[in-house]
């Protein structure tokens, strides 16, 4: 009977407390809710905050990789020549035009004049000699940017406004050098062992671009750049423009929905679809130029001697058995059942968004999803029906099972895989499904232990580094597949020194041609990339490609200098209110604990009297 | 006794530091058998040359045979020197540095007010035994304890952060400040503050529950102890009786295991900092993980395993000094 | 001495299985008087005959992408009583499904774990000198590697299948049991029975075998409940972390997706909600049974002050 005992003692007081700190915060809560609703000054700065969901890796143009860095540096320097916004072709930067030899072995750059580094130092034709040199060099800096400049044999700057690259052979590349010009007053003081661990973070970073950065460090959370008042192509409209990470997406698109971030990037087909009926916010899914494939394993070898390696089924090492089974795929329920009804069901290697080099297949070959065809090709081919249900190799042994791999983290891969697995079953090729860690997939592609993976690339705006991935000489490097065609390496070769821009790109589409009746890969989709936007707020952005395209992340850096806030709308993010309701927390807790406290010791004592 | 308990807290600082070399040891090969190719994932999707990858390899001192690369980085972490990040190339100590205490402000206030409001709660439940409030705050306690912590703090997120019905959301959805704004001003700790309410609450509400229980158990078993009942028994007071002996006693072997615990919150802040976009400790690890960043994992497993080793540490002294019997 | 004797004679086995069949209805009795332990069981039987007769409620088609009928993340109507996933497979199939996945890795990675636990307990309880004091560092050594993180780059080094998570999970939470079996079996060394086998000559294995095993095993049992209750936590959390078994739905990998495809942001309740209460209720059974056996095979233990047990982390939270 003990608690009958102590139960008249038992006050209710620390219930109080907790109430009275309840109290607190619902009484802040409206109040906060108020101070949110309230509008801004009006001269406070017009903020572009972007919600991204994966972090630059390195503000140091020499050292990062992502994407998201990409971005950075656009906004932070310029390029001697950048991407016109809509077809991703070469267009006048800082270089104003740009002559060629006839023999294309030299190219002279004419540099703008009165653009200024943010330390207000002139930008000159050295700045950008010193940039490429230091990449031509080697050492550290030349790890990401040298392929731009093969066979470059020297860069120099023979005054304030010219520079002149001098070649040993053509190369088709040009006049496309996407490096971020660097200051030489400031980055010649680096030796080549500062620059691989330089930070390149505020407050000491010198740029000549659209915006400064003044916020932000590597693997950070926030990012934030000033505008440049002086820009060359005139100031931009907004005066701050903000990154912020996110680790996952849900809590990103609700930040949109909460009006915390103008703009969330590379956000899934959902949540589009969602977001599509919201008041104020547009999304658009954009045409991207990537594309995802099946591939196969079509002959691993050990590079040294040209002798197999791996296990490959030797059905998949047959091009006709490849082709035929580009008929099973059903690319339309990919496209419907996977993607959500978002992006474009794909073709060749080469994405339609490049008209100049995209090659559309005719009628009489093109990939339709049609298994009687299939199976018709697979006849011919030798790959006949055996009485159990299942095809034949043709020598009559049979085909076993084909290993098709998906990336576990993907889940897209794994349901683009499982429905293959099924369509193979239906044209009675059986197969197992295996997903694992793209890490380990790139082990499993090198060694040869596959018959079919899925996975999918991006594609620069000039298809150079795309075409030559499929090359003999890349295989056991970046060929997943393990391509090998000799008619296709000349192509390749022709196309990469051609001078004539017809003639390249006739010997492009003679490429794709060539992998699509070999078909070392299926390509299932032309991949899209989710965005979402204030349209409330903010206006201006002009799509990459365009009609279609997508709005940030793009070839370039044009929209942060397009975007605007929507004419009397407000543009200010609710930052300063969070301030408060942070203080009402903090100080309900405290309240609630002094309250708890004093209760407490009131209580015993009361306690102590009831009893004596 | 003194004497004893040199030989007893000696024997203990020798064992930590043997789990210590265990844990540099096992920290250099363990992320050396991941899969995966740093220079391959580093160099993905470019336009790359056999060249520039050897130059990527010797740049990260992958070129080495493996253990030269164990002697280097022996060498270095007793300078204390824990090398550079492959994948963001800077000082792992500056980067570890810099979301350490995003973590360590999260897990600690949350901590802290579990292990108040815990403490208290079993202290009330357990002197209480079998009444309404035990049966509440037990049964709260143990589902919330069956609580994936994640789960929780989604479900947090949704009510407070994008708003229920009626209830607007006033908590961010994530991050640690706003933008702009300076952590050392007022405003700058009210901002953060407002930043780390939803998370903080979710690390309160899941160990809360476990500190709770664990007080519960301990004061139980000190209640039926021979010299409360004695204590009791001489009609002490029982407001008394439980501020002077029971609590006190079944108070330090819970602080113990908050200690112990402590070690372990470090590390287990992955996922609440993934569903509050907090850029901690937790999040730097699953991110190197992706490239494999071998000096960053190394780094950050140090650091959760010293915090780990340094918890058991400080436990077991507190545990020598509550029970004098252990010592020998 | 003839056959038509009224009490039968026993052999020794004989007496010793009924005094164990005596005790487990002891147990048992006493079992049914911890009414939140009994609650917990009921719990656990209906997830346990959901996970069994998953075939018979729901048609394993159902869980195929390929195969699905429904819309992208429809609210639960007559035909989806729990809505729809992003695939458009209904919500309820996979949760039926996602109980044996569950509670299969739950129950094998505890068996694992407690066979190496039990294992280096009662060897490091029982041997004397090094191997003992070895085992014991070993037990420690594995105790402060950061559990979650050492998961992680297990889960990524073996590859994300189902039987992988439960050797990660499995190899990682044995020190636990072990430092727990460790104490009992120090503690029934000292025992009279155990002298006495000794002097008469019985070797490691016999006094192992015969004597320690027996009277540790209810202390297994019961830490067994517990660990499955962390083991099925764990398993979820993984599946969160996207290091679960891509091809098979467990209730963690549904909240991975529903996480991933905006179930909160868009409002689809019905795919994050149910998985996380059937996590709870499973957890809660198992930590409740476990709970009510501890006190049962040993009520002074009660995770109290001297416990070894309640030293080692209690609950791995992640």
């Amino acid at each position: 009977m003990k608690p009958l005992i102590r139960r008249p003692h038992r006050s209710r007081r620390p219930f109080a407390a907790l109430t009275a700190a309840a109290f607190c915060l619902a009484a802040a809560w409206p109040a906060a809710v108020a101070v949110a609703a309230e509008s801004p000054a009006a001269d406070e700065p017009v903020v572009f905050t972007v919600g991204l969901l994966n972090e630059p890796d390195s503000l140091n143009p020499f050292l990062g990789i992502e994407a998201e860095s990409y971005e950075m540096w656009g906004l932070t320097y310029d390029y001697m020549i950048s991407y016109k916004a809509e077809d991703m072709s070469p267009q006048p930067g800082l270089a104003e035009s740009w002559e060629t030899s006839d023999d294309g072995l030299t190219w002279t750059f004419h540099i703008r004049e009165g653009v200024d580094w943010s330390d207000g130092e002139p930008l000159t034709a050295e700045d950008i000699a010193f940039t490429y040199n230091r990449i031509l060099d080697g050492g550290p800096e030349s790890a990401s940017w040298i392929s731009y400049l093969t066979s470059v044999d020297t860069i120099t700057a023979p005054d304030e406004r010219t520079v002149v690259l001098e070649l040993s052979e053509p190369n088709a590349v040009l006049p496309l050098l996407p490096m971020p010009i660097l200051p030489e007053h400031v980055w010649s003081k680096l030796s080549e062992k500062d620059v691989k661990s330089y930070a390149n973070e505020p407050p000491n970073v010198v740029g000549s671009g659209p915006f400064r950065m003044v916020e932000g460090a590597a693997g950070g959370s926030t990012f934030r750049f000033e505008a440049n008042p002086d820009y060359w192509k005139g100031a931009p409209h907004v005066d701050e423009v903000v990154f912020r990470v996110f680790q996952a997406e849900d809590p990103a698109i609700q930040a949109l929905k909460k009006g915390e971030i103008d703009f969330v990037e590379n956000i899934s087909g959902n949540q589009v679809d969602a977001l599509e009926k919201e008041d104020g916010i547009t999304a658009i899914m954009g045409d991207s130029p990537g594309f995802d494939e099946i591939a196969f394993n079509t002959g691993s070898v050990d590079l040294e001697t040209e002798q197999p390696i791996g296990d490959p089924n030797p059905a998949v090492l047959d091009p006709k058995f490849r082709y035929a089974l580009g008929f099973a795929i059903d690319r339309e329920a990919i496209r419907d059942r996977v993607y959500q009804g978002a992006g474009i069901t794909g073709s060749t290697i080469v994405p339609p968004a490049y008209p100049t080099y995209h090659w559309e297949p005719p009628e009489d070959v093109a990939f339709s999803f049609d298994p009687d065809r299939a199976g018709q090709l697979l006849d011919e081919a030798g790959y006949e029906m055996g009485p159990d249900g299942t095809r034949t190799m043709p020598d009559g042994s049979p085909i076993g099972e084909l290993r098709l791999l998906a990336r576990a983290d993907s889940e897209t891969s794994v349901d683009v895989i499982q429905f293959f697995s099924e369509w193979l079953a239906d044209i009675g090729i059986e197969s197992k499904v295996q997903a694992v860690e793209s890490s380990k997939l790139t082990n499993l592609i090198l060694e040869g232990e596959f018959d079919a993976f899925e996975w999918g690339w991006y594609v620069e705006p000039d298809p150079d580094s795309m075409l030559s991935y499929m090359t003999c000489g890349q295989r056991g490097n970046w060929s997943d597949s393990w391509y090998c065609n000799e008619e296709y390496d000349a192509l390749y070769l022709e196309q990469h020194s051609a001078t004539d821009q017809a003639a390249r790109s006739e010997a492009v589409k003679r490429m794709q041609e060539i992998l699509y009746l070999d078909a070392p890969y299926l390509v299932t989709m032309y991949s899209s990339i989710g965005e979402a936007w204030r349209s409330d707020r903010f206006e201006g952005f002009v799509p990459q490609p365009n009609p279609g395209g997508i709005m940030l992340v793009q070839y370039g850096v044009d929209n942060y200098l397009n975007v605007k806030p929507v004419a009397g709308k407000d543009t200010s993010s609710s930052n300063t209110n969070g301030a408060l309701i942070g203080g009402a927390v903090a100080g309900g807790i405290a309240l609630a604990a002094v309250a708890g406290a004093l209760l407490f010791r009131k209580r015993d004592r009361a306690t102590a009297d009831d009893r004596e | 006794m003194n004497q004893l308990g040199t030989r007893y807290v000696l024997g203990k600082v020798a064992g930590s530091l043997g789990s210590l070399a265990f844990m540099l040891v096992v920290n250099f090969f363990l992320f050396r058998v991941l899969p995966g190719d740093p220079v391959r994932t580093l160099a993905r999707n470019r336009l790359v040359s056999q060249q520039q990858i050897d130059e990527l390899t010797r740049t990260l001192g992958l070129d080495q045979s493996l253990p030269q690369q164990f002697l280097t980085y022996l060498q270095n972490t007793f300078t204390g020197e824990l090398g550079l990040s492959f994948r963001y190339r800077q000082p792992v100590a500056d980067l570890i540095l810099d979301r350490l205490w995003p973590t360590l402000v999260l897990v600690g206030t949350g901590t802290l007010l579990a292990t108040m409001i815990g403490l208290w709660i079993g202290v009330r439940s357990a002197w209480n035994r079998g009444s309404r409030f035990d049966k509440v705050s037990t049964g709260s306690s143990l589902t919330v304890y069956a609580m994936p912590e994640w789960w929780l703090g989604l479900m947090l997120l949704a009510v407070f952060s994008v708003g229920v019905g009626p209830l607007p959301g006033i908590f961010p959805t994530g991050g640690l400040i706003s933008p702009g704004v300076d952590p050392t001003s007022l405003e700058g700790v009210l901002d953060q503050a407002w930043h780390l309410a939803l998370p903080v609450l979710t690390v309160t509400l899941a160990y809360l529950a476990d500190f709770s229980l664990i007080m519960r158990s301990s004061l139980l078993d000190e209640m039926g102890a021979d010299y409360l009942m004695t204590a009791r028994a001489k009609g002490l007071r029982d407001t008394r009786v439980r501020r002077e002996h029971a609590v006190p006693n079944a108070l330090l072997p819970s602080v113990t295991l908050v200690a112990l615990n402590l070690g372990f919150v470090v590390a287990g802040a992955i996922t609440i900092e993934t569903v509050f976009s907090i850029p901690g400790l937790g999040l730097l690890t699953t991110e190197a993980l992706e490239v494999p960043d071998f000096p960053l994992l190394q780094g950050t497993f140090l650091v959760f395993s010293a915090a780990v080793i340094a918890a058991n540490l400080v436990a077991n002294l507190l545990y020598a000094v509550i029970d004098p019997r252990v010592r020998s | 001495m003839s056959a038509g004797e009224a009490v039968p004679r026993l052999t020794a086995r004989q007496v010793t299985r009924r005094r164990r069949r005596e005790s487990a209805r002891r147990t048992w009795n006493e079992f049914r008087s911890h009414r939140s332990g009994v609650v917990g069981l009921g719990i656990l039987v209906v997830f346990v005959l959901v996970a069994l007769g998953a075939p018979l409620l729901a048609d394993a088609t159902g869980l195929k992408v390929t195969a699905a009928t429904g819309g992208v993340l429809e609210a639960p109507s007559a035909e989806y009583w729990l809505g729809t996933d992003d695939n458009g497979r209904s919500v309820l199939t996979l949760l039926i499904w996602g109980a044996r996945v569950s509670l299969f890795v739950g129950l094998l990675a505890t068996a694992i774990s407690m066979v190496i636990g039990t294992l280096v307990g009662v060897a490091s309880g029982h041997f004397r000198g090094w191997p003992s004091s070895v085992l014991f560092r070993l037990t420690e050594w594995f105790l402060v590697i950061p559990f979650l993180p050492l998961a992680i780059v297990m889960a990524s080094v073996l590859g994300a299948s189902l039987i992988n998570i439960v050797l990660v999970i499995g190899v990682t939470s044995w020190p636990g049991t072990a430092l727990l079996i460790r104490a009992q079996t120090l503690s029934i060394e000292e025992r009279p029975f155990l002298e006495r086998a000794r002097a008469l000559g019985a070797g490691h294995w016999h006094q192992m075998s015969r004597h320690v095993l027996p009277n540790v095993m209810p202390m297994v049992f019961a830490n067994t409940t517990l660990t499955v209750a962390i083991a099925i936590l764990t398993e979820t959390t993984l599946s969160f972390l996207g290091l679960g078994d891509p091809l098979r739905v467990s209730w963690g990998s549904m909240l991975d997706d529903a996480f991933g495809a905006g179930a909160i942001t868009t409002g689809a309740w019905w795919f994050i909600i149910p998985p996380g209460i059937c996590v709870i209720l499973v957890v809660l059974s198992f930590t409740l049974i476990g709970r009510a056996l501890e006190e049962i095979f040993n009520p002074r233990l009660r995770r109290g002050i001297l416990d070894e047990t309640s030293k080692p982390r209690r609950r791995e939270r992640s």
